[in-house]
């Protein structure tokens, strides 16, 4: 029996999914023709008006696909699964664009929203390099086009996963008997967008780094139409400005992805070495390479196989990464939340062919390749530079060997698991090769192409080598290193910074035309030098400090002075230059914010300084999670976030005061017990009973147990409950601490053992509100924010220089 | 020698390294019963939290102890002793990776990978969530 189902926008699905087959046959279609025009034959204008029609046919439809899938997500079609499982009604417009590419289907279209738009770019600009490298566009575009397809081919190949796909059409939902009511549509609101990805950060990263991504196709491209058309260098020339834009846009995405950690993630940091932040560094690390190597070509026509390699295997890396973390691959590795969607074939195939493409075009080449017979000089910009490529090859190599870990156990059968400590892993080696290419930097630009005199670049780099060994001696002292790796990774950053200061200032005369490559390399040492001060000397401030070395409390090394702090809710406790208080909390919508104030002493009074919010997410998708809140100063950031907390808001109703007994152990001369507002330790039996504690009477055996409470501020005080022995008859006399409201009974004494079972009551408002926090401080992470834009400067400087030329 | 052999040699010689380093860094998934054998070497260790366990988080006494028992994957129970606050929600988890050793009697984990249920999508979707101990680097 068919339903009628009311209220129902079905038009809406139709047109995007017709679209999307628009989409992927005229992709299809200008692969083809423009693969034709590109023979420069008779037929050529022929092919070429088909081609131009098929592509602007296919830019068309991909924004079609996109308008309507955000026109279904404004007006809230919750019909459509995708509109259902990232919206809701509740969900503020300004998220709209964030739940439009929270789900894979919805990158995918942002994906090919920046192809179609730098495709067109192209089609207008690349003049006779517009049909091989076009044709190469629309391929890509093809491939992409059919991930959101949502095709069946029988019944087990799927192609794609379409985002026009109704609820009651969805497999793990048709059978749902809800959806047999024809009025279902009345009661149904959308699963709405993940509080954890309600903020600006998810705004405006994934379009960044996924135009990153699209940049990549172009360089990609150009090298592939460059193959085929047997053009061996002049590909460059066009395709170096781009190179240049994708290392900006890709970097300025990845460290956004990084800043969002930092902000609102309770990471601990900006940078994990997870796979996910891996998968896009590698791929920006070899397009880096790349644009270096085709400087060097450019100049002096050498290192022509190792541009192709790096140009291509960046686009096929930014594939690889898309296999890795979209396929489930990573599963256990990565704290990043995956969900295979069954592409994960289809997206090994796509990557597959471009990596057999490009192999097979540059061994089918090989012979024709130009290839440099003559030596580099030692003495020769193009020598160093093709070095410090190589530093980049290495170092993406071990980045992306490691996370693929999972991947070779899948491949080689084996059972491997990632590094147990991932950063030290991954630093052990980069922060040798940092060294290395930080210091290729700082002198690679006072040699000259072909060859330079030694003297001349020793005494150009006398000035900036003594400010590096000042201000390494200067940071070194006054921030404490003395670990040599470290105080090599210092001198090494500020002689890049350095060098290329003096470089720009001196040799370029300040020119800010040609200053492209100084204040990029700037930039990027101040990245490198932000990310060491702040990672190397990050203080972990929340140690325990209440006065009380709590680790000689345990026995066995249970307790311990590290990370997490626990914060009665009023009380003050110390942490490095403050005091600080928790002050209470307060729930927001699905946030609930703990206010920790944080206070400095004058003579004997507090003034606020300022107070941070960390909050606790209750998300219903994913629990509750941690966001942190940073106080930012100019040379350090104050990093708080809260580990354990109570998220209820309710006030617990007042009871009358009575004793209750909240535990009963059984302990030895030395143990702990545990109490609500302090730490007992049970120091041994005494023999010698204070008398006036009880009514004492002949024959009586009395002990007193002599117990030592510590309290969160770390007063100490003594208490001695009596057990006596009277006619056989045992009469505990309990022993109490008015003021921590606390009560001991002894309950039993086991003479053999010098035992005691001690029973604990403690008043009900004893129990107070507590937080556990830790907070940290990271020195200097501002000059990484400063570096990325600095860097960014500089590569808007360097694309406007090769666009002129 | 030419210079490119040179430096081929070098290159092939750093990735061989970098290699090395990351099959003698890496661990690999195991159980308690191996971790038991070899105390004082770190495993990946997968199960599953033992709901009858009892689920120890004090922070009022040490706010960096929290101790539960976990079934591995071969049916073992053992108590394992995490240096950090109770993850949130631990008690929801499907499933748990310990990342840790075996020593003084017990599994100390340094870190806890866990995966939640989605509350709306019983078994769809997974959340892994990760919780490292940290230590005081003084």
């Amino acid at each position: 029996m068919d339903i009628n189902y009311i209220g129902e926008h079905l038009w809406a699905g139709q047109l995007g999914q017709i679209s999307i087959i628009i989409a992927f046959v005229s992709a299809l279609v200008a692969a083809i023709s423009y693969a034709f025009a590109s023979r420069n034959d008779a037929a050529f204008s022929d092919w070429k008006l088909l081609s131009r029609s098929a592509f602007s046919l296919h830019i068309i439809s991909v924004f079609s696909v996109i308008g309507t899938l955000l026109y279904m997500l404004y007006n809230g079609m919750f019909e459509y699964h995708y509109v259902w499982q990232h919206s809701n009604s509740e969900m503020p417009m300004r998220y709209i664009m964030s739940s439009f590419w929270e789900g894979q289907e919805g990158s995918f279209l942002l994906w090919l929203f920046w192809h179609a738009v730098l495709g067109a770019i192209l089609m207008k600009t690349s003049k006779t390099w517009e049909a091989p490298v076009m044709s190469v566009f629309a391929m890509v575009q093809m491939f992409l086009v059919s991930m959101v397809l949502g095709i069946n081919l029988g019944d087990v190949i799927r192609i794609g996963s379409t985002p026009f796909l109704l609820l009651r059409e969805h497999p793990e939902f048709m059978n749902l008997p809800f959806l047999q009511n024809a009025g279902y549509l009345d009661r149904l609101d959308g699963r709405g967008l993940n509080p954890l990805l309600q903020n600006y950060w998810m705004t405006i990263h994934p379009p960044t780094l996924f135009l990153g991504f699209a940049s990549t196709l172009v360089p990609f491209a150009f090298a592939i139409a460059g193959l085929w058309k047997k053009r061996y260098t002049e590909w460059m020339k066009p395709a170096l400005p781009w190179t240049y834009f994708g290392v900006m846009i890709l970097g300025t995405g990845i460290l956004m992805g990084g800043a969002w950690a930092y902000e609102a993630l309770s990471f601990g940091g900006f940078w994990a070495w997870d796979p996910v932040e891996n998968a896009s560094l590698v791929p920006w690390i070899t397009l880096v390479g790349a644009a270096h190597v085709m400087v060097i070509q450019k100049n002096r026509g050498q290192s022509l196989i190792m541009t192709f390699v790096l140009t291509t295997s960046t686009f096929i890396l930014i594939l690889y990464s898309t296999f890795l973390t979209r396929s489930g691959i990573l599963g256990d590795t990565s704290v990043h939340a995956f969900t295979d969607l069954g592409m994960s074939g289809q997206l090994l195939i796509y990557l597959l062919s471009f990596l057999f493409l490009a192999i097979g075009l540059l061994i089918y080449n090989w012979k024709d390749i130009p290839k440099s017979e003559d030596e580099d000089s030692l003495y020769s910009r193009e020598f160093w530079m093709f070095i410090g490529a190589l530093v980049l090859v290495i170092s993406s190599f071990q980045i992306m060997f490691t996370t693929s870990i999972p991947v070779w156990n899948k491949l080689l059968g084996t059972n491997l698991a990632p590094p147990l400590d991932p950063i030290a892993h991954f630093n052990s080696f980069q922060i040798p090769l940092a060294i290395m290419l930080a210091l290729l930097i700082a002198v690679t630009q006072y040699f000259k192409y072909k060859k330079t005199d030694p003297q001349q670049i020793t005494k150009a780099l006398t000035i900036p080598f003594i400010l590096s060994v000042l201000g390494t001696a200067a940071i070194g002292y006054a921030m404490h290193y003395s670990n040599l790796m470290y105080l090599a990774m210092l001198f090494a950053t500020l002689f890049l910074i350095f060098a290329n200061a003096y470089y720009w200032l001196k040799v370029l005369k300040g020119n800010m035309k040609i200053a492209g490559a100084s204040v990029a390399h700037i930039g990027f040492g101040m990245i490198l030098l932000g990310a060491f001060l702040s990672t190397s000397k990050t203080q972990v401030i929340s140690m325990n400090t209440s006065g009380t070395d709590v680790e000689s409390l345990g026995s066995d090394g249970d307790f311990s002075n590290r990370d997490n702090i626990l914060m009665m809710k009023g009380d003050t406790l110390r942490m490095a230059d403050y005091f600080v208080t928790y002050a209470g909390k307060n729930r927001e919508g699905v946030n609930v914010f703990y206010q920790v104030d944080y206070l400095t002493k004058t003579g004997d009074d507090y003034n606020l300084e300022f107070s941070l919010y960390p909050r606790v997410q209750t998300n219903p998708r994913m629990g509750n999670v941690a966001e942190p809140d940073t106080k930012h100063f100019l040379h350090k950031d104050i990093y708080t976030f809260v580990t354990y907390a109570e998220v209820e808001t309710e006030e617990a109703t007042e009871e009358p005061e009575e004793y209750k007994n909240t535990s009963t152990q059984t302990v030895a001369a030395g143990d702990t017990l545990f109490a609500g507002t302090a730490i007992v330790v049970f120091n041994g039996f005494e023999r010698n009973v204070d008398s006036t504690l009880y009514d004492i009477q002949e024959g009586d055996i009395a002990v007193a147990a002599n117990l030592t409470a510590i309290d969160i501020s770390g007063k100490k005080y003594d208490v001695n409950p009596i057990y006596v022995i009277r006619d056989r008859m045992a009469i505990p006399v309990p022993g109490e601490l008015e003021e921590l409201g606390l009560r001991f009974v002894i309950n039993k004494v086991i003479p053999e053992t010098g035992k005691a079972e001690i029973a604990v009551f403690e008043k009900p408002d004893n129990y107070r509100e507590f937080i556990v926090m830790q907070a940290m401080i990271f020195p200097w992470i501002n000059i990484l924010w400063a570096g990325c834009l600095v860097m960014i400067i500089g590569t808007v400087l360097a694309i406007r220089r090769r666009l002129r030329s | 020698m030419k210079k490119t052999h040179i430096l081929a040699i070098i290159v092939i010689a750093l990735a061989i390294g970098a290699i090395m380093t990351t099959v003698s860094d890496s661990s690999t998934y195991s159980n308690f019963g191996e971790a038991i054998e070899n105390p004082g070497k770190e495993y990946h260790v997968v199960g599953q939290l033992d709901k009858e366990g009892e689920l120890t988080y004090n922070p009022e006494v040490d706010a960096n102890l929290f101790a539960f028992n976990m079934i591995d994957n071969n049916g073992d129970n053992h108590r394992v002793h995490f240096a950090g606050s109770k993850p949130q929600d631990f008690e929801r988890s499907e499933q748990i990776v310990l990342v840790g050793m075996y020593e003084n009697e017990m599994f100390q984990a340094s870190k806890i990978l866990m995966k939640c249920p989605s509350k709306y999508n019983e078994g769809q979707t997974e959340e892994m969530q990760e919780f490292t101990a940290k230590t005081a680097s003084s």
